[in-house]
């Protein structure tokens, strides 16, 4: 019988691997240095990972600027356009999918305000690190970006994320908004169910500014939408690198802090402290 | 129902097996209705929610692959390091490991939003991320063990009609030394990275440890020694005969005490080191949260380390109780539900005590809460349904134990 046969083999055989299985394993073993070499070296190097998406997605920014937001905690006054002109604009009709939300808040000395809350994006995105297929990037003017045709709704990136900003389409979302056309045209798509999305700072809105030539945070049309809405210019947004941006002289007239310094995420949304500081 | 029965089966019917397999086969339809129903309807059947993404099937996931560590444990022990006395025990481990597996692709495939996207992390790479690394270990370990499953599948009665197919499943077996070290390297890889899937969120205060991988892959290692000799006994009890010999199972049931007994020291130090003798702010506010509003506290401490440490390591360190097949299934139950809930508590406590990131005082302070609907519960119920199913006409069919099959043995 063929399992005789086996056994007999087998018994001859007094070392663990034999000559064969010495091969495969060789073979084995410059397979995985080839895809290692590919890895650290080619088109997957770390540096490629920052430009994941770079392929399907024709506007990825360029690092000649970088784009900040300041958020006045002091001005804010709590009334809600932000989270609406956003849910209009990013074509978001559900009220639990909110982007950007908005909630009374308290400091320890008792004096009440609105705290806002739109992504953070990080520089060094905990997001970003933890996505197993790259759907998420930081792209090289330092917004955090989703594809969304290549989540595949792990949901991992809703976990990393400390600030809770990610959103998780639990079901199709509704094409019927009821903030349009009040508070805004809806200017992206909507995403498919089973994927996860976030605030992108308006990415089309400051993708078609650099094609046009129009300055965001400047020029009206080209800036996020929470910050054209606010009637008290309680946000501020522009160019880190360029001295007379709007968010780089409010940043330098004014105290600013970030979410959670202490997690190293290196966000790009400052805040101004709801109490003026008796300086 | 009537077919599995009728078809080569030296015995006649077989009552008692037939009312549990019939059980089997109606939760595992039920299951495949619930599933349908996730399919079809996406992930708003559940209870999860973006404060808490991940619950019932993360935790089932996590399990299956603890409680399949068995696989790899004995393979290496076995094929590799050549611990003949082990031997016995080998085959179902591995049998045990592949069930585990692709049950933790089951839950899997109905956790993630788009599972038609599942072959995604193998085309778009991000090796920064653990899951990503997780992901491919998980899917090359899982071929492993269809490949050490294979040959026990051919030696069936089944394919006796195709002996060139049982011939292949030898020549597969003959790579069984190079499948165990690549099994074991694998495992080591991925059982403990699911810990750090957890353990580097920097973010998340009461994860963010180094003790998390280790706990993890010790801890598998400990379930999945335990599920397969608790299996063996149990099936040797119902067949009434020995499967497996005295001194395998008493030997086994040591070696599992004092994997546990290391378990519950280093657990120990990790509870002192990042709670008891140390005050981090983060750690110490998120467990407030947790011991005021939720029972993990008390899960934590009764279930897992008193019900699944604690005693189980007694009963399987004591000799009066080792010797008696008992206490022995007690204990190894135990440590199996231990490890279970081990998993669902550092997944679920790390996520209903949200790390605080408002600068003011209200903010942050509510727990977030989850608990699973039915069609979660169903779903899990299901797919815990194939497992035991898989293991109950694996025990019948297959040459699970050594002297049911002469063929297959290691070859000197």
């Amino acid at each position: 019988m063929a399992d005789k046969r086996f056994s007999k083999k087998g018994k001859n055989k007094t070392t663990i691997l034999g000559r064969r299985d010495v091969l495969k394993i060789a073979g084995a073993t410059a397979g995985a240095a080839v895809v290692t070499q590919v890895v650290t070296k080619g088109p997957l190097s770390a540096e490629a990972i920052q430009g994941i998406g770079a392929q399907t997605h024709p506007h990825q920014g360029s690092t000649e600027h970088e784009w900040h937001m300041v958020i006045d905690l002091s001005k804010c006054i709590g009334c809600y356009y932000c989270v609406r002109a956003c849910q209009a604009v990013n074509n978001v009709a559900n009220d639990d999918m909110r982007w950007n939300i908005v909630f009374p808040e308290q400091t320890e000395n008792g004096t009440d305000f609105f705290m806002n809350r739109p992504c953070q994006h990080c520089q060094d995105a905990p997001c970003v690190r933890v996505c197993p297929v790259g759907a998420t990037w930081v792209r090289p003017d330092g917004i955090v970006a989703m594809d969304y045709k290549r989540c595949i709704g792990c949901r991992y990136c809703e976990v990393a994320c400390p600030y809770d900003v990610r959103r998780f389409n639990w079901k199709m979302p509704e094409s019927e908004n009821r903030f349009v056309p009040k508070w805004g045209e809806s200017e992206v798509d909507l995403r498919p169910r089973g994927v996860v999305e976030k605030c992108t700072f308006c990415v089309q809105r400051i993708d078609r500014a650099i094609e046009l030539g129009l300055t965001p945070g400047v020029n009206r049309g080209v800036s996020p939408a929470c910050v054209e809405i606010c009637p008290v210019n309680a946000r501020v947004f522009g160019d880190i690198h360029d001295q007379n941006s709007p968010v780089s002289k409010y940043m330098q007239e004014h105290p600013t802090f970030r979410l959670r310094e202490d997690w190293g995420t290196e966000p790009k949304v400052h805040y101004v402290r709801p109490e003026k500081e008796n300086v | 129902m009537a077919t599995i029965a009728s078809t080569k089966t030296r015995s006649s019917t077989n009552r008692p097996l037939s009312i549990w397999l019939a059980i089997l086969v109606g939760f595992l339809l039920v299951g495949f209705y619930a599933m349908a129903q996730v399919l079809i309807k996406g992930l708003q059947v559940t209870n999860l929610s973006d404060r808490v993404p991940w619950g019932l099937w993360i935790t089932q996931d996590l399990s299956s692959i603890a409680l399949g560590a068995g696989a790899f444990t004995f393979s290496a022990a076995v094929y590799l390091f050549r611990v003949k006395r082990l031997e016995p025990l080998a085959r179902a481990a591995v049998f045990i490991g592949f069930l585990g597996y692709t049950s933790a692709m089951l839950a899997l495939a109905m956790d993630i939003g788009r599972p038609d996207r599942f072959w995604h992390p193998l085309v778009f790479w991000n090796v920064h991320s653990v899951l990503w690394e997780i992901t491919w270990c998980v899917i090359l370990y899982s071929s492993v063990l269809v490949m050490e499953v294979l040959p026990l599948l051919f030696e069936s009665r089944f394919f006796d009609q195709w002996p060139w197919l049982r011939n292949f499943g030898h020549r597969i077996h003959r790579l069984t030394p190079v499948l165990a070290l690549l099994g074991m390297a694998l495992s080591l890889l991925h059982q403990s990275s699911l810990g750090a899937t957890y353990g580097v969120l920097s973010g998340r205060a009461i994860w963010f440890k180094p003790s998390l991988p280790v706990m993890f892959i010790i801890s598998a290692v400990a379930g999945g020694m335990s599920l397969t000799l608790l299996a063996t006994i149990l099936t040797s009890k119902l067949r009434q005969r020995p499967l497996i010999p005295e001194s395998t199972k008493r030997e086994v049931a040591r070696l599992v005490g004092y994997i546990l007994l290391a378990y519950i020291y280093i657990k120990l130090w990790d509870w002192a080191a990042t709670s008891y003798y140390s005050h981090a702010p983060g750690t110490a506010s998120a467990l407030e949260i947790l011991q005021a509003t939720t029972p993990y506290t008390t899960t934590f401490w009764w279930i897992e380390i008193i019900m699944g440490g604690i005693i189980p390591a007694v009963v399987l360190l004591y000799q009066p109780f080792r010797r008696s097949d008992r206490a022995l299934v007690a204990g190894l139950g135990l440590i199996v539900l231990g490890v279970v809930v081990n998993r669902w508590n550092v997944t679920l406590s790390g996520l209903v005590a949200p790390p605080n990131w408002s600068p003011g005082i209200l903010g942050n302070v509510v727990a977030a809460s989850y608990s699973p609907t039915l069609i979660e519960i169903t779903v899990a119920l299901g797919i815990l349904a194939y497992g035991l199913l898989g293991f109950t006409l694996g025990a019948r069919y297959l040459p699970l134990y050594a002297h049911e099959s002469p063929h297959l043995s290691t070859g000197n």
